[in-house]
């Protein structure tokens, strides 16, 4: 009987909310490796913006000790994946580095669009699926629908789908039981040439680059030299071992295994998601399939807020960086806003994600600019132009024509929201390809959506009206030509190039009004009217005015108290200074990032 | 400049408190006013001694409702006033009055302010908020326009020749014309000092919960400043110098282009940087280049003064709830923001004094030079208010025009 026998790498597939942190968790406990006094809710998700939003962007992996009850030791490799749209080919690539997936679905809510489109990446790697039943300890678990679900919508078999809850512990045991059975350990040759698959990394101060990886053929140890078969570059090994969690050194690596491996490399993007790792002077010859290069999908402008040095935000984006490979940017330069940087991400979690970073961890004051898509702007001249800064858009005579991205959305929703979902998609420039009753009450809207309108606020407003039951899958389709106009905004008469958009041109005079309405709610009184104005080239097609300020005076200082009066003062200046300044007029920073933000829903 | 020092008293009661009032004051009939005299004393006593008894310029006795308190009380405060603190010849001693609170309930008024004329007090400042029984009814008040001009008749029989009077605008639903007629009526009782303060809707009042419920005609600030500066023009026409933000002073006869001897002085020594000693609940001082501010819990403030401490030799302390020792940046940003109230506006030499004061260390540039090196990040914005007609500014100093007033706070936050 081989090592193999008794390993088994596995991920956990779950909707957002379906308790898939919650079962890690308990697995960590379970299997003692973790002593409950020092479980942190959600061990896993460990970023204070995943734990806050309950959901995991960054890949975690461990490695857990089963004895099972035919009185064998198994090691369980925990591959988590993250459970969000914006990054589907990492999941795909912790997928690869399975042999099983166990998906997990709440009792109280069934099958999701996401979950589909999981198990749908885990099938195409060719994963065996142990579906599992949580959240049994609510009163609302319906576990005959949610076992009819499973096998009606994705066609697996639940009969023997075992019924748990993460939260309290109960079924846990027996879901170790059935795992260790029905997961099939790894297969590989310890002796071959070496092939292994990066499937995450992040960076380590101390150990530069910690590659997570699956070993399917061969063995890696401690001073080999190794190469990335898609970047081409080689390194030195300086450290290998398991994730218990934290990385604990071990002499090898090997077939089937599941580790890290170090070797002072610089920045995450070297240690590509996907890349392949063997030996430099004893390569495989092919590299395994499915690497892909990150390619943004939404980008935005992010600035200094006044005040705020040019170089933190610099040295903070490159220290994002060095860890998220998806993430890239590079200098920009606006009218109104200055020096900063043009951003790209993998979509608009992810974009909030890095935002929010910024602000929180390296407590930085910016601006972050409304988000755009790339369009492919074809020149008369024939040439073809990828334009994501709207104020870098041509002489609209110089324009043939301009191509918006298209996203395939797959929408599950109880059936009794259809209507409204498709009122929202229609109000989106969505068009209906199809749609499928999956079961008598649940129903699957397929939808090609042009991006941009995916990216400001459609998933709030999808939720909204769907009191959260629906749920939203989607990927990039194609390129379309659309007819699309530059709508700017004009402050005190002068155009503010960071509020510029690119709008389809049939709904350009609505959207300008809405914005300017919302500029006129968000710019304070100044002592002077501020017109503002929404213009396409010379025209203006919309209007809204502030009205000047004309008091701002404290009458009385009661009886000498003049701490009381210096403290208003201070507040007053200090939010003067989360203001933008254009010309005489002041913008509060959320008006970058608000003023699109017009839910039709209302 | 020669600096001088005042006492600021503070008598936290009122007859019944106002709709618009968010400051701290309780229930004359119900609080323990015997008592809080009682710690007054002791406090008074208490910083004289410790203050080494200073020579003071001024006395102010604010409230509240200063004028609740009974005879035999406030004469105890003043008596301790006089035993721990040498009061100069000829200082102001103002105590403030609500109109129809002067009297006792058998209405002999004229014994109260014969009382404080024996105490010392040669100012008084009573607050007349509006000449019109709508209005005051609408602000909560307890006194009639009628109450008033029987009020001022007996204070001039009993010869108070310095009487301010407190006039309030922009009360909701007030237009400038009714302010305006309230105004009128004040000058036809001929004050020396006339305080005209824009209504401002506080927080946790009945006025600021009613305007979160939407049952407040706010006057509009458009309006608001129209009757602020038609109050100004109609004050400056009756012989009256605009001296401060809220504050017009009766110019003197002999001399009516000079200053006018009328103004208050004490509330003028919060203007440019001079010492002040807050005694009372919750009062605030400036000792020393320390500010302070003492509790404003009732009970502490009492039980700290009045209940003798336990251990032998123990020094009883006063509660603070604020106690912060300024730095020079703290003294030359007071001294621009407090000055900038006052018309005349500040000197560069009296703010870089004031910064000197605690920063130590001579220039060998000029004040003016001194100053804007300190606020070379206020500089430009300053000019741009100066190119828009709001701010002035010269070799000498800045104060700001009458247009600049409305939006004073935003010229101020640039110095802090």
């Amino acid at each position: 009987m081989s090592y193999l026998d008794n390993i088994r790498n596995f991920s956990i597939i779950a909707h957002i909310d379906h308790g898939k942190s919650t079962l890690a968790d308990r697995l960590i406990e379970k299997t003692g490796l973790v002593e409950a006094r020092d479980m942190k809710e959600q061990y896993l998700d460990n970023m204070d913006i995943e734990r806050e939003r309950g959901i995991t962007i960054k890949l975690q992996t461990t490695r857990l000790q089963y004895k099972a009850k035919d009185g064998q030791e198994y090691i369980l490799n925990l591959i988590d994946t993250p459970g969000h749209v914006d990054f589907n080919y990492e999941v795909s690539r912790s997928l690869a580095a399975c042999d099983g997936a166990v998906l997990v679905v709440d009792a109280t809510q069934g099958v999701e669009a996401q979950t589909l489109g999981n198990v749908y990446l885990a099938l195409d790697e060719d994963l065996e699926i142990m579906p599992v039943l949580n959240k049994m300890d609510l009163d609302s678990a319906r576990p005959a629908d949610a076992r009819a679900e499973i096998e009606d919508i994705i066609g697996l078999d639940a009969s023997e789908a075992p019924e748990i809850s993460a939260k309290t512990g109960m079924g846990i045991d027996d879901m170790l039981e059935k795992l260790v059975e029905v997961i099939p350990p790894p297969q590989g040759d310890p002796d071959g040439k070496l092939k292994a698959l990066i499937f995450d990394s992040y960076y380590d101060s101390y150990k530069g680059v910690i590659i997570y990886t699956r070993i399917f053929d061969g063995r890696v140890r401690k001073g080999d030299m190794i190469r990335m078969m898609n970047a081409g570059k080689n390194y030195e090994v300086t450290e290998v071992g398991y994730c218990i969690p934290g990385t604990v050194p071990a002499d090898e690596l090997k077939a089937g295994e599941v580790g890290y491996i170090c070797g002072s490399i610089k920045q995450v993007a070297d240690a590509r998601v996907g890349d392949t790792i063997t030996l430099a002077n004893d390569p495989t010859e092919e590299p395994l399939k499915g690497y892909k290069k990150a390619q943004s999908m939404v980008y935005c402008g992010i600035f200094p807020a006044e005040g705020e040095k040019y170089e933190n935000v610099k040295d903070a984006l490159e220290k994002l960086q060095v860890n998220d490979a998806a993430f890239n940017f590079e200098p920009e330069n606006s009218a109104a806003l200055g020096y900063g940087y043009r951003c790209g991400f993998l979509g608009l979690l992810h974009m909030d994600v890095i935002t929010e970073r910024l602000a929180r961890e390296f407590d930085l004051d910016i601006i972050t600019t409304l988000p755009s898509v790339v369009y492919k702007v074809v020149m008369k001249d024939g040439s073809v132009l990828d334009i994501q800064n709207p104020s870098n858009l041509p002489e609209p005579a110089l324009i043939a024509h301009i191509e918006e991205p298209i996203v395939k959305a797959d929408i599950m929703t109880p059936n009794d929201y259809v209507g409204s979902i498709m009122t929202l998609c229609q109000n989106r420039r969505g068009k209906m390809v199809h749609m499928e009753y999956l079961t008598k009450t649940r129903v699957q809207l397929h939808y090609e959506i042009p991006l941009n309108e995916v990216i400001y606020d459609f998933f709030d407003a999808l939720k909204s009206r769907t009191r959260g039951y629906a749920s939203l899958d989607y990927e990039f389709l194609r390129y379309q030509p659309a007819k699309l106009v530059k709508l700017d905004i004009l402050l005190n008469r002068e155009q503010i190039d960071a509020l510029s958009t690119i709008v389809p041109e049939e709904e350009a005079m609505a959207k300008g009004r809405g914005i300017c309405e919302k500029l006129k709610e968000i710019i304070p009184r100044h002592q002077f009217e501020v017109p503002i104005q929404a213009a396409i080239g010379q025209k203006i097609i919309a209007r809204e005015t502030v009205r000047a300020y004309r008091k701002d005076v404290l009458a009385k200082c009661y009886g000498g108290d003049i701490t009381r009066k210096k403290k208003l003062l201070e507040k007053q200046k200090a939010g003067k200074k989360r203001m933008r300044q254009f010309g005489q007029v002041t913008v509060p920073q959320e008006a970058f990032t608000e003023v699109l933000k017009l839910d039709d829903g209302k | 400049m020669t600096k001088r020092t005042g006492l600021y008293i503070h008598i936290p009661f009122c007859v019944k408190k106002c709709n618009y009032c968010a400051f701290l004051s309780f229930n004359a009939e119900t609080s323990p006013r015997r008592e809080y005299a009682d710690a007054l004393v002791s406090e008074i006593a208490l910083r004289g001694e410790e203050l080494g008894h200073p020579v003071i310029d001024t006395v102010y006795v604010g409230g509240g409702t200063p004028s609740v308190l009974d005879i035999s009380q406030m004469r105890d405060i003043m008596h301790a006033v006089g035993k721990s603190f040498s009061v100069k010849e000829g200082a102001e001693i103002t105590i403030e009055a609500n109109p129809a609170t002067l009297g006792r309930k058998d209405g002999v008024t004229l014994a109260k302010l014969q009382a404080y004329k024996y105490m010392g007090f040669n100012r008084l400042s009573m607050g007349v908020q509006s000449m019109d029984n709508d209005r005051l009814h609408c602000l909560g008040r307890i006194h009639t326009a009628e109450n008033v001009v029987r009020d001022m008749e007996l204070i001039r029989r009993k010869g108070f020749d310095n009487v301010n009077l407190d006039l309030m605008f922009s009360i909701p639903g007030e237009t400038t014309r009714d302010a305006l007629d309230d105004l009128r009526k004040v000058l036809e009782l001929a004050p020396e000092h006339i305080s005209c303060y824009s209504l401002q809707i506080e927080e946790g009042t009945p006025f600021g919960d009613m305007a979160v419920a939407g049952e407040l005609t706010e006057v509009p600030d458009e309006e608001d400043r129209e009757t602020y500066h038609e109050i100004c023009r109609v004050l400056r026409e009756a012989g009256y110098e605009h001296y401060e933000i809220s504050n017009f002073a009766r110019k003197g006869a002999e001399d009516p282009d000079g200053p006018s001897p009328y103004r208050s002085r004490h509330n003028s020594l919060y203007w440019d940087m001079s010492d002040y000693i807050g005694v009372g609940l919750g009062a605030s001082g400036f000792t020393g280049g320390r500010r302070y501010k003492n509790t404003s819990d009732i009970e502490e403030y009492i039980n700290a003064l009045t209940v003798p401490p336990i251990h032998e030799g123990a020094r009883v302390k006063v509660p603070l709830e604020e106690d912060h020792l300024n730095d020079g940046f703290d003294n030359i940003s007071e001294a621009v923001f407090t000055g900038l109230r006052r018309r005349e506006g500040i000197r560069y030499a009296d703010a870089v004094d004031a910064y000197m004061r605690r920063a130590g260390g001579s220039t060998a540039a000029g004040p003016k030079e001194e100053f804007w090196r300190i606020f070379s990040e206020a500089k430009e914005e300053a000019e741009d208010y100066a190119r828009q007609g709001l701010l002035i500014i010269d070799d000498e100093g800045l104060r700001l025009t009458e247009q600049g007033i409305d939006i004073s706070n935003q010229i101020m936050s640039l110095f802090v």
